[in-house]
């Protein structure tokens, strides 16, 4: 049914933008890089940008009320969630579902209620919704998937990596609005997408994707991608870095 | 100060880090063990993800124990004959070790495991401690003069095939107790980041009787090339070694390990072993709740494929 609506709604998104888009969106964001550096503690960004009457119409003004959705969108990886149950007295992990691509961050920034704003269909179809994102056909069947998923949400939720913030944007005039985000310290490396989306009642009529990219430098680039890229040579290193750090305590206390 | 460790993807305060390995360090120092088996769940409960912190302190275990093998080497105070055989199926258990490690981390069992580890071990090696420690003391208090160690006293373990001489020790004995005691600790120490000194002392003064003046030695050398052979392998196989974190808690670890080593000339040896036994249990029962009791929250998640 679930799956039906997702098909049905898509469809429908397809087809309806060609006779509501009638304005341009002209839009950036604060920074398109985002450093992690050794004190890296969270970032704060900002989108803003105008709504405007579609290049070549003719139209001086474009007439309101809007709304504006801001989904950012962070890289993918392949989670599982998995549930604990209370077997032979001890607790422990007897059920799994694994996600494959799901984004590892998710915020929505909007102008005002999701739900006032469109509906279901559309806000699922667009991938608004963070549930949009744990109802990918999966094959441990779709209960499950869907007790899972919101599970999945909801941790990531508390871990600040999922969130909605129907607050989040503020019209500054009839057309022009900002957004802010704070982008949390635990949030992953990575290329990022930002996706606005305009909605007039309950219509998207314009929509822009800008991409940022979080990404570690210097000391801590280097760090990790020696890591990864030269494992036995990092370890090595780490074990002289143990063996002179213990040898010079022995040293330096020795009086 | 917070500081963004670049493996565990996480920003943690520096003076934190600093101060739970000073703190840690101290004890090791005073007790005269690694503290592994005290800085792993300390680091796991406090938001470092299990696999990072297990292969984290495994590069701290290597610093904190490098000084004291040091100055016992000086001493004369280690077999390396007994090290070598040690050392040699250390490793080949911590290859497996690590393998285990691995495979229980992507069938999401890793934390049961663990937990389960750490609650056995030192439950059993805590129990067995404080046992010992409380007879020494009330026989102390009856005024009965207690012989530290029985030496020439045979068990089945001395009727074995591959008989070895090991002259440091004054021992002659079969290799095979040797070599299974090395590759336990190997096994154990990768998989749960801790360097073992505390199976590994009881092992050798109780099932081969090496004598006292050498056994800590031994064990220290021991543990310096196993855990610097299992970090390797760790940075290798999962790479989860966050070299930051590691170097944060060696510096506390190695200062920390002098005052305590300056404090625990202020306590007698039962005394010491019997605050041992209660920290150890403390630990193994913390871990014990941590199973039995209902968890806060039945559901969890983790990112598969990626080493991290």
């Amino acid at each position: 049914m679930t799956k039906l609506l997702v098909i049905i709604g898509f469809c429908l998104a397809l087809l309806t933008p060609a006779a509501a888009q009638n304005a341009r969106l002209v839009s950036t964001l604060s920074n398109d890089t985002i450093e992690i550096t050794s004190s890296f503690d969270g970032e704060r960004m900002t989108f803003f940008g105008n709504i405007a009457p579609e290049a070549g119409s003719g139209q001086r003004f474009i007439e309101g009320p809007f709304h504006v959705i801001v989904v950012i969108l962070g890289p993918t990886q392949d989670r599982v969630a998995r549930q604990m149950t209370h077997n032979f007295g001890i607790w422990l992990n007897t059920d799994e579902v694994a996600f494959p691509r799901f984004p590892s961050y998710f915020h929505v920034l909007a102008s005002g209620r999701l739900r006032e704003i469109s509906d279901a269909t559309t806000l699922t179809s667009n991938f608004i919704l963070p549930e949009a994102h744990a109802m990918v056909p999966n094959p441990a069947g779709w209960w499950k998937t869907l007790v899972f998923g919101r599970e999945l949400i909801r941790l990531m939720t508390e871990e600040n990596l999922f969130g909605v913030q129907e607050n989040g944007v503020n019209f500054l005039s009839d057309t022009f609005y900002s957004a802010q985000l704070i982008l949390p310290s635990n949030a992953p490396p990575g290329p990022y997408i930002a996706q606005t989306y305009v909605f007039r009642n309950g219509e998207i009529i314009a929509r822009k994707s800008e991409g940022f990219a979080v990404r570690k430098i210097g000391f801590e680039r280097f760090l990790a991608q020696s890591a990864t890229q030269y494992p036995l040579i990092y370890g090595i290193c780490c074990v002289i870095l143990a063996l002179f750090t213990g040898w010079l305590g022995g040293v330096l206390f020795r009086r | 100060m917070n500081v963004y460790l670049p493996i565990a993807e996480l920003s943690v305060n520096l003076f934190f880090l600093v101060g739970i390995g000073g703190a840690v360090g101290f004890l090791s120092g005073l007790f005269g063990v690694g503290g592994g088996f005290l800085l792993t769940p300390l680091l796991i409960f406090s938001g470092v993800p299990t696999s990072v912190a297990v292969a984290s302190v495994t590069g701290q275990v290597v610093a904190a124990s490098t000084s004291g093998a040091l100055s016992h080497y000086r001493r004369g105070g280690i077999d390396l004959h007994l090290a070598l055989y040690l050392v040699l199926s250390g490793i080949l258990g911590a290859f497996v070790g690590v393998a285990a490690f691995s495979l229980l981390r992507q069938a999401g069992q890793l934390d049961l495991v663990i937990a389960l580890g750490f609650l056995i071990l030192l439950g059993f090696v805590g129990l067995l401690m404080l046992q010992e420690a409380v007879r020494a003391i009330l026989k102390q208090r009856q005024g009965i003069v207690v012989r530290e160690r029985m030496p020439h006293q045979h068990s089945w373990i001395h009727g074995l095939p591959w008989r070895v001489r090991f002259k440091k020790s004054r021992l002659y004995i079969s290799v095979l107790p040797v070599l299974a005691i090395g590759l336990f600790i190997g096994f154990v120490g990768s998989l749960l980041g801790v360097g073992g000194g505390f199976i590994m002392v009881p092992a050798l003064v109780y099932l081969l009787r090496v004598p006292g003046n050498v056994v800590i030695g031994t064990s220290l050398a021991q543990v310096v090339a196993m855990m610097a052979a299992t970090t390797i392998l760790h940075a290798v196989q999962s790479q989860s070694v966050d070299i930051l974190l590691a170097f944060c808690l060696m510096v506390g670890g190695t200062a920390g390990a002098q005052f305590g080593a300056a404090a625990g000339k202020h306590l007698r040896g039962e005394q010491l072993r019997g605050l041992l036994a209660l920290l150890v249990l403390a630990v193994a029962i913390r871990f014990g709740l941590s199973l039995v009791l209902t968890p806060s929250d039945v559901f969890s998640m983790a990112v598969m494929g990626a080493a991290r």
